[in-house]
């Protein structure tokens, strides 16, 4: 349908080896916005007077899609920031090179809307006089604020983007290789951290195995993807990446039945569950996986139970991810199950301030009365990963040396563990995080903060990352 | 077998394009204003169920009860107010107030709701369905608004051609000032025609709000375009027609989907399309209606 659907972008998008186009296209669009707002030299002229300035202010900027179709990701940002506020370096100030730094915190909204993300971000750099950017949630937002800082050269870190599209994305001249590794150079001033599609396989495929030994489950699994950015990409890297981690460990090779590239707002999905039902080789589809918009799942989800489809295992990737999904969908979201890349019942805790996890979450809860979200935890991070560069840096108005050490940065926080320039990492300042495969099921008053939610998440594979504990078995989406 | 499984789930879902058609036929049809908020209309109907129902204590499933007379209300006094004042000064006007009233619609929505989705849970009910035979399953909720469809695009032909009201209002349509010379009150037969095609979105817009989610842009973005091509490929002023337009748009993207999903919904936009080239005055319209 229509290019002004809400949902159009919502969701974390998961584009891999086929997202350069994608990527390429927020890229430029950052560059029109940026070109609107004055041009590429006057930014840098900005910045350098920034740079130049003795100010005893460290200024950060936030770019967050408070409203529009990506709002849900944003719903902790006041609580996070009024935690960080709060904290140690913020409230007292931090001493860097002999000085003591004040901070001061600008918010702006990205309207969930790539080019709006641009401008706010240009007038943050301009207007504002920031020192950092920070950003979080979607390509549609992390891209093109990443592009403007790295034109602008303001240190930036992103979050909740796979690193596929944001390596792409940031520098138009950066692309996947064969395997999925990251071929190009690494931004000078811009990092991110979060993960890609090799998780995503790592994530499910573990579920899958769990549920094909205990059910004699088949091999076939659905795939509905849409004829999307994110759904071609998907459609092109999830079944090379599936077979070729499921060959490395020795596990057979998995059948994919493809639903078809069917338009985003679709409202009957009947055919293809017909294709879902046909199965191949003689088998059925015990597997689904997906990507689509929050609005088409639900959609499709109904439909399936009617027709009779009814797949052991359901993962989903993109949709499912908070609370508002669930709630949508209602009794049918029983156990079907996406990944997390931060739960409160992780063993980790904040760096700022040591606060746990577990009460970071129960907190939210109290303040706000609403349920804790996964993307607290990331945006978090964000802020501990600021100050954990500013450690290492003997002037906070230094761009190029707070965005070297932003690249350098190694440390344990909310998010557990993490290393800008680990050997592992797919391309220097991409650190990655390891999510945990979660199950929707009824809540408990034995989860966070004892607050029972109609529904609630569980961790229910933890493969990737076995610091954090299980908190209920993993169960067939349909027995 | 595979074929009229295609055919049956396309005249179920057409059901449901009829359904959300209907309300814009008879506003277009009698007082010949294009409703472009038309498809927010439904999506706050949707909401009022989601978020209204759930406090009255009945189940949701019946929401609909309490909701279609409310829109009903809602349809008479939004003609006798908003619609008229523009209808009075010109046909444009009311596409621009329709618009406008779109727009406020969305913007309201997403200011009290955020942008999330919204859908009526009725339980386990939606997963329901009739086992025809191995290939064929019959949604129960999809049977039930195809079957809402045509009793209410029938009730409402009756209505139109046997009772006094309904005669009223076609008087009132062919011509207003002959009408007026009569004795009729053409601004309460308005608000009549309004308050009946109010409810009957109403009554879409919660049964879409049931299939899937809401957004508040869902109406403008997606249900309205179904609508326009519904009623377009019926016949301007013809219920009936209506209802074979929605059927035909459903069993067009049916046979798109058959082939390939990614033609599903092109389907339905070329159909369309052929007919606007081919019989402007759509399958059952007049060819006046066009002038």
């Amino acid at each position: 349908m229509s290019g002004e659907q809400v949902h159009g972008d919502e969701g974390i998008v998961v584009p891999g080896w086929g997202s350069v186009e994608f990527g390429r296209r927020l890229g430029l669009k950052a560059i029109g916005a940026t070109a609107l707002a004055g041009g590429v030299a006057s930014l840098a002229k900005a910045a350098a007077a920034g740079a130049a300035s003795k100010s005893n202010v460290i200024k950060i900027g936030y770019v967050t899609p408070k409203t529009g179709a990506l709002a849900d990701f944003a719903g902790p940002d006041s609580y996070v920031i009024s935690l960080v506020k709060a904290s140690g370096a913020f409230h007292k100030g931090m001493k860097i090179g002999g000085k003591t730094y004040k901070f001061e915190i600008t918010v702006k909204d990205s309207q969930s809307n790539p080019s709006v993300a641009s401008q706010v971000t240009t007038q943050l750099i301009q207007s504002t006089g920031v020192d950092i950017v920070v950003t979080s949630s979607a390509p549609e937002t992390t891209i093109p604020v990443s592009a403007v800082c790295e034109q602008a050269g303001i240190p930036c870190v992103s979050t909740v983007c796979p690193w596929e599209a944001w390596w792409t994305g940031v520098n138009p001249s950066n692309s996947i290789g064969a395997t999925g590794n990251a071929v190009g150079t690494s931004p000078t001033y811009c990092t991110m951290f979060f993960f890609g599609i090799p998780e995503f396989v790592g994530t499910f495929m573990p579920m899958w195995l769990k549920i094909q030994k205990r059910l004699n489950a088949s091999n076939v699994y659905a795939a509905m993807f849409p004829n999307d950015a994110d759904g071609n990409a998907f459609a092109a890297a999830w079944p090379p990446t599936l077979n070729a981690i499921s060959g490395a460990e020795g596990h057979g090779q998995w059948v994919e039945v493809f639903g078809g590239a069917y338009t985003d707002g679709t409202t009957d999905y009947t055919s293809m569950i017909q294709t879902f039902k046909a199965g191949a080789n003689g088998k059925p589809c015990d597997f689904y996986v997906n990507a689509p918009l929050p609005p088409d799942f639900n959609t499709f989800w109904k439909q399936a139970n009617q027709q009779g489809f009814k797949p052991k295992l359901a993962t989903v990737a993109k949709v499912m991810l908070f609370p508002t999904d669930v709630y949508a969908l209602g009794s049918l979201s029983n156990n079907i199950a996406t990944d997390a890349w931060w739960t409160p019942n992780s063993p980790y805790k904040s760096s700022l301030t040591g606060m746990t996890a577990e009460k970071f979450a129960a907190r939210y809860q109290q303040v706000t009365k609403t349920q804790w979200v996964q993307s607290m935890g990331s945006t978090y991070s964000l802020f501990e990963i600021v100050i954990e560069a500013l450690k290492k840096v003997k002037n906070p108005h230094d761009r190029k040396a707070v965005a070297h050490a932003l690249r350098e940065v190694n440390y344990v926080g909310m998010c557990g563990p993490l290393n800008f320039s680990a050997k592992t990492a797919p391309a220097k300042g991409i650190g990655i995080i390891k999510p945990v495969g979660i199950q929707w099921k009824p809540g408990s008053t034995k989860l966070v903060g004892g607050k029972k939610w109609p529904w609630s998440p569980y961790v229910v594979d933890n493969s990737l990352n076995p610091h954090i504990p299980l908190q209920a078995s993993l169960e067939p989406t349909n027995p | 077998m595979t074929w009229t499984n295609v055919i049956v789930q396309g005249v179920l879902f057409g059901g449901f394009y009829a359904l959300f058609a209907c309300g814009l036929s008879l506003l277009f049809g009698v007082m010949r204003i294009i409703n472009l908020a038309h498809g927010d209309i439904a999506v706050v109907a949707g909401y009022t169920a989601v978020f209204l129902v759930p406090h009255l204590h009945i189940a949701e499933v019946w929401g609909f009860i309490v909701v279609v007379p409310i829109f009903a209300l809602v349809g008479y006094v939004l003609q006798r107010t908003v619609l008229q004042a523009a209808l009075d000064r010109s046909p444009f006007t009311t596409l621009l107030v329709t618009f406008g009233l779109s727009v406020l619609i969305e913007n309201l929505l997403l200011e009290i709701y955020t942008a999330n989705g919204q859908s009526v849970n009725i339980g386990s009910l939606i997963g329901n369905s009739w086992q025809v035979n191995s290939t064929i399953y019959v949604s129960w909720f999809e049977l039930v608004v195809l079957i809402v469809a045509v009793a209410v695009l029938g009730i409402l032909q009756l209505y139109l051609s046997k009772t006094s009201t309904g005669r009223l209002i076609r008087a009132v349509s062919d011509d207003r000032e002959a009408a007026q010379i009569c004795g009729a009150n053409y601004r309460h037969i308005f608000g009549i025609a309004a308050a009946i095609a109010v409810a009957t979105v109403a009554l879409a817009g919660i049964s879409y709000g049931i299939l899937t989610e809401l957004t508040p842009t869902t109406g403008g973005s997606q249900v309205l375009l179904y609508a326009f091509e519904a009623v377009v490929i019926g016949g301007i002023g013809s219920l009936w027609g209506t209802l074979i337009g929605g059927i035909l748009l459903g069993v067009a993207q049916q046979v798109g989907a058959h082939y390939n999903p990614a033609y599903q919904v092109l389907a339905g936009h070329v159909l369309f399309l052929a007919i606007l080239a081919l019989r402007p005055q759509g399958l059952f319209g007049k060819k006046e209606a066009l002038t």
